[in-house]
């Protein structure tokens, strides 16, 4: 605003208004998916999203013109989400996070014992899209939430460091753990689904065709 | 680079946050070993169905209307 302009404050504050709900609406989408997946609750996600948007509108004028907007939304939602929900949350399914844990480790030394032969590709390209929301809704909280930032996000590892306010490194081991983590949930559930190759675990073969 | 390197680094190649200088030796490896091909193969595959073929949700019309709502009024209410 030119100096020795006085607007009364009620229009700067209407004008502060436009300029970010502008500038924030177009987020929604993306905050409440991400919402959805960490608190796993449509009322949940709505209220933490409504929070964030609040907060954000509230510390508006903190926020440094020229950083990464969509960024500062996420590190709002974040701050609140780990203030407000994460108490409220279940435990991750520790049994259910061993026994993938269990199974990956499995895999990583039958791959290093057979490198040439990839049975892994061929049960992935079967996976179905609901093992693919399964695994990820398994994966504990930590670990879901960077995947969530870098995978349906498109955010760096940078920006990642800055919302969930850890080293970038942390950042990269936890997207490694996870996403290896995700791949051994959707391999043990495609091959729950009973898309397996000749030899495969018979046994589960039947229980499938008995149901 | 040799084949552990590669495995260490596949996430870094397709999250783009490889370093440039790495990236032409990454890619020579690659283009001449069987095994990591595959393995890059299989990480684009892997990623492309988390990124792509996860569901996403919008939001509900009742949010959107929830959150608009409360910019109105504080607009017409001013700062408490
Ligand atoms: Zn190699």
């Amino acid at each position: 605003m030119p100096k020795g302009v006085s607007m009364p404050k009620e229009s700067v504050d209407h004008q502060k208004g436009w300029n970010f709900e502008a500038a924030a609406m177009p987020f929604v989408d993306a905050l409440y998916n991400t919402a959805y997946r960490m608190t796993r609750n449509a009322e949940d996600a709505e209220d933490l999203v409504q929070e964030t948007y609040l907060k954000a509108y509230r510390y508006y004028d903190k926020f440094e013109e020229g950083t990464n907007f969509k960024a500062w939304l996420f590190k709002i939602m974040k701050n609140t989400f780990i203030n407000n929900y994460r108490k409220k949350q279940q435990a991750p399914t520790l049994s259910d996070f061993a026994e993938i844990e269990e199974s990956f480790e499995n895999q990583v030394s039958e791959d290093a014992a057979k490198p040439t032969k990839n049975p892994e590709e061929e049960l992935l390209e079967n996976v179905l899209d609901e093992d693919v929301q399964r695994a990820l809704d398994k994966l504990p909280p930590d670990y879901r939430m960077v995947v969530l930032l870098a995978d349906l996000e498109g955010f760096s590892y940078k920006e990642i460091a800055e919302i969930l306010d850890v080293p970038v490194g942390t950042v990269m081991s936890r997207l490694y753990r996870g996403r290896r983590l995700l791949e051994a949930a959707m391999l043990e559930f495609a091959r729950d689904h009973g898309y397996l190759r000749e030899g495969d675990e018979p046994a589960k073969m039947r229980s499938r065709s008995a149901k | 680079m040799d084949c552990k390197e590669v495995s260490e680094t596949l996430f870094l190649f397709f999250d783009n946050e490889m370093e440039e200088e790495l990236l032409a030796p990454f890619r020579d490896h690659v283009g001449t070993c069987g095994d990591c091909a595959r393995k890059v193969d299989y990480t684009r595959k892997l990623l492309w169905i988390v990124r792509e073929r996860t569901y996403r949700c919008s939001a509900p019309d009742r949010l959107r209307h929830r959150i608009l709502i409360s910019f109105e009024h504080r607009r017409f209410a001013g700062p408490h």
